[in-house]
């Protein structure tokens, strides 16, 4: 394809075009993100751009803005006298402040008011000179309160020491070395706005280093184990995560530190110490350990898991945060079914909803074991064959969501999707703050402009009301009930459901009962950080027949959304169990990788009152066997042989069956609107293949697990590393169309770099 | 709420017209701050976009003059000119963008090996070159077609799209 020759001329036409296509490439697949600036835009702005006049209100505007301005002119006033009164102290090389010097949060005629310690230290710094542009005083409050957007008096995290720089020694690199015991200060560095300070860490006993963003206590700084450095953030992208509060400027005591919990001290800034503290709250997860195949113990029953949040949630940790994630943020299934794998799908005869296949080969970080993979495919709707759907937007518009990564992308997010709707849809939103409220009558899907005006007029403010939101929008969805169709409550929310409604098993029965009564599913989209609530929200959504997906920016938003719309919103089958017999002619042990949260007994696969998994329109899902071979000793947790029993070793002393067969693989399914399970059943042999020759997307899914071994430290590593999962992983790719799969690369190099020792 | 819906798209915008990344971090904040002192009000949200536009393209005049370097106004008007057309009604670029993903995923054989070398990977054009047995400009060339390629895809999709949309009763 030859092109004119003029039509490269820097500044043609053809050249603009050519521009704006790298530009989107840069974007799209480098991703060279624009930043969110708006705290930093707020910060510095006299007013809020949010509050613009229109040509309608222009007369209301104005008198508000006057008291705005009022209101402003005391606080400067009072802020003044303060600084004048308190002027020396200024000089002091070190400042200390307490915890009770923290002003909550207060809003004055829609302002935040400043903190006396953020005003000194806005002051200092700014007076430190040099700088290319001034720390607000708004932005020295983000930065000395603690994370999060709601801030109450117990996340404030206790009293802390504030150690600023040498003023003078503005305009010197910032990299000094410091002595804990005396307090060395911070320097700032040229050109570069301080908005949040962090040091690097060396524990002396251990030799662990690392990097810790906002300054340590006071009894952490006397502690002699510990030798930092400090530093500011320095970046932009940092800066700027910082401002949102997605990582935001941590402060911890010296407790958390020498005790071998360093992992989820790294952490510490998204992870909730228990209920009712702040902070993110996971599940605890308990490995599944190696189980001897013999007797009653020979059959492992599990729900499937389509959901996909803990593999969006540990890319923000690595990705954005620069932060290992907690252990109990990394569910190995969800990091494993996050991919699309190219599982055979169903004949055009078949009744089933879904098709099954099973590989087996070596196991890359146990080479003397087999690797099983259970394949499911679920039958392919085409979108435009997708049934009508009835949906209900329930939207979280509590103060909490008031952040850039949470509300604004939720609607960015809805956006998407009502774009897909058409005239056989129904869209309707609650919101739920301090009290729920239709914010929207159920719609046809392509009276778009009313959806999409709807979702725009959105705001956020007040307290979580989550239970009473629940029950309307079920009842907007009851109301409005489609045969046939899809009935669902999309809930997108940060999980705070902190007042009114009450606790989690409430909430869990209220969608349980729901599901099964009115057939009306959920699912739960999780936004945001410091209030995440992925306990909560992977519960409510298993127990209402749906799916949990974590958004954090807006491609995951389409991913879901829009990629794999009907696999989200179009349930195939419900209550789908997996239940897998083990020969133990052929295998001493088997352990179950992940999936710990979805475990069954035996007898709840026969127990169509049991619940489990559902599986939406073309979603595969995944899971995985470490099997140990007969013959192989089976690293069992020591218990007593029962005395009145048949032995273990008596009974796998005469393993009988001879058919070669390696496993019998059992699943049970309803129809979405069925009562009466059906079941399939097909048996495996393992023809004994190594890893290398295996499928690539059996060694990709294995590569994916080992990183969530990794990641985990989990005690069934093996030879596991981050290295060997990108080596995997690299041959592995396949045809990635959309550059997940390179995108996994990134997400395991970026943890090797926080952790090179693994 | 102006900000968080206006911000990428000015900051896209301001990439696109040749600022470099720190340099539309602040010109994007600049131009915010620039709106909220103006008397601006709003009656259409084109209009906000448009406004917002020629706030950002001002704050990089200035910024290139403060830097005497010369700047070609005639290629800025342009450069506004095929942003605009692109951008959508909300100025933002998202459509484009979106549309963009599918257009790569729909590209096959060696101009997709080689967009992803390197916008994803960094790799540059040497890299290629030695990968691919090329010339480095043979590279530029391939580059630039698989651009064009996926430009025509773009328009097509998001043309037909919109024919669409038009003929929606």
């Amino acid at each position: 394809m030859k092109e004119p020759q003029d039509s490269h001329e820097p500044g043609s036409v053809s050249d603009l075009h050519d521009r704006l296509v790298d530009r989107a490439l840069a974007e799209t697949l480098g991703g060279e993100m624009p930043p969110d600036l708006s705290a930093r835009i707020l910060a510095k702005g006299p007013t809020t751009t949010s509050e613009r006049p229109t040509a309608g209100n222009s007369p209301l505007v104005v008198v508000r803005w006057s008291l705005l301005a009022t209101a402003a002119m005391i606080s400067i006033i009072a802020t003044t006298v303060y600084l004048l009164s308190d002027a020396g102290s200024w000089k002091s090389a070190r400042v200390s402040s307490k915890t009770d010097r923290l002003t909550k949060l207060e809003q004055v005629s829609g302002k935040r008011k400043t903190s006396r310690g953020a005003v000194e230290l806005s002051r200092r710094i700014n007076d430190a000179g040099g700088l290319n542009s001034k720390l607000s005083e708004q932005a020295a409050q983000q930065l000395v309160e603690s994370p999060g957007p709601k801030r109450t008096k117990e996340s404030l995290l206790g009293n802390f020491a504030v150690s600023l720089p040498a003023l003078k020694e503005a305009g010197e690199d910032l990299d000094r070395k410091r002595s804990p015991s005396e307090g060395e200060l911070l320097t700032v560095k040229d050109g570069y706005e301080p908005v949040a300070f962090g040091y690097r860490w060396t524990d002396d006993s251990t030799k662990d280093t690392g990097t810790k963003w906002g300054f340590p206590s006071s009894r952490l700084q006397q502690q002699n184990e510990v030798r930092g450095k400090f530093f500011s953030t320095l970046e932009a992208d940092r800066r700027n995560d910082v401002l949102r509060g997605i990582n935001p400027p941590i402060i911890f005591d010296g407790e958390h530190f020498d005790s071998g919990e360093r992992r989820s001290t790294i952490a510490r800034s998204a992870e909730g110490t228990g209920p009712g503290s702040p902070g993110d709250h996971y599940t605890r997860i308990y490995e599944n350990p190696f189980i001897e195949a013999v007797g009653g113990d020979a059959v492992s029953t599990f729900s499937i898991d389509v959901d996909t949040a803990s593999y969006a949630n540990v890319r923000q940790f690595l990705m954005e945060m620069r932060q290992l994630p907690p252990p109990d943020a990394v569910r190995i299934e969800e990091l494993v079914n996050y991919f699309r794998y190219n599982y055979a799908g169903l004949k055009a005869d078949d009744e089933a909803p879904f098709a099954a296949h099973v590989e087996v080969a070596g196991c890359p970080w146990a080479p003397e074991h087999r690797l099983v993979r259970i394949g499911i495919k679920g039958r392919e709707i085409e979108r435009d064959h997708r049934p009508p759907s009835n949906l209900v937007f329930l939207v979280d518009v509590s103060g909490s969501m008031n952040e850039p990564n949470k509300l604004p992308l939720v609607v960015d997010g809805l956006r998407q999707l009502t774009h897909e709707l058409g005239e056989n849809d129904r869209v309707a939103i609650v919101v739920y703050a301090s009290s729920e409220g239709l914010a929207l009558e159920s719609t046809r899907g392509d009276n778009q402009a009313a959806i999409l005006g709807a979702l725009d007029q959105l705001r956020a403010g007040g307290s979580t009301a989550g239970g009473a939101g629940i029950q309307l929008a079920y009842q907007i969805a009851e109301d409005h009930f489609v045969r046939g169709g899809t009935n669902r409550v999309i809930l997108c929310t940060d999980g705070d459901f902190n007042v009114g409604v009450t606790s989690t098993a409430e909430l869990e029965r209220l969608v349980a009962k729901k599901a099964k009564d009115t057939r009306v599913f959920l699912s739960v989209l999780g936004f945001g950080r410091g209030n995440l609530n992925d306990a909560m929200m992977q519960t409510i959504a298993d127990r209402g027949n749906g799916n949990h997906h974590y958004v954090d920016n807006l491609r995951e938003a389409r991913k879901v959304l829009v990629e794999e719309m009907t696999g989200t919103l179009v349930t195939i089958a419900k209550d789908v169990k997996i239940q897998v017999e083990f020969n133990p002619a052929q295998v001493a042990g088997y352990r179950l990788i992940g999936y710990e949260n979805r475990m069954l007994r035996t007898e709840d696969f026969n127990d169509d009152t049991k619940d489990a998994g559902e599986i939406g329109a073309g979603h595969t899902v995944t899971a995985l066997y470490e099997v140990i071979p007969a013959g192989r000793w089976v690293d069992e947790p020591a218990v007593d042989e029962l005395k009145y029993q048949r032995t273990k070793k008596s009974l796998s002393d005469s393993p009988t069956d001879a058919s070669g067969e390696l496993l019998t693989l059992k699943m049970r399914y309803k129809q979405p609107e069925g009562d009466v399970s059906r079941k399939l059943e097909r048996p495996t042999t393992d023809d004994g293949r190594a890893f290398a020759v295996a499928s690539a997307d059996f060694r990709f899914a294995a590569a994916v697990a080992e990183f969530g071994l990794v990641l985990r430290n989990s005690a069934y590593r093996g030879d596991a590393t981050f290295n060997t999962a990108v080596e995997i992983a690299q041959s592995s790719l396949g045809e990635d169309a959309r550059g997940y799969r390179a995108e996994f690369l990134d997400l395991v190099r970026r943890a090797q770099e926080l952790q090179p020792d693994h | 709420m102006l900000i968080y819906r206006h911000q990428a798209g000015v900051w896209r915008y301001l990439r696109f017209l040749g600022a470099e990344q720190t340099e539309a971090d602040d010109l994007t904040q600049e131009t915010f701050l620039s709106f909220t002192r103006a008397d601006f009000v709003e009656r259409d949200p084109r209009q906000t976009v448009g406004y917002l536009r020629t706030v950002a393209r001002n704050q990089l005049l200035a910024l290139r003059r403060r830097q005497n370097r010369e700047v070609n106004t005639v290629e800025l008007e342009a450069a506004d000119s095929v942003w605009a057309a692109a951008a959508g009604p909300d100025g933002s670029l998202s459509g484009y963008l979106d549309t963009l993903r599918d257009c790569v995923a729909e590209l096959r054989g060696r101009p997709r090996e080689a967009i992803d070398l390197h916008y994803r990977h960094g790799a540059g054009r040497d890299a290629i070159a030695a990968k691919f047995d090329m010339k480095p400009d043979g590279v530029k060339s391939l580059l630039r077609r698989t651009r064009a390629l996926l430009r025509e895809c773009v328009e097509r999709k998001i043309n037909s799209a919109n024919r669409r949309s038009e003929n929606r009763p």
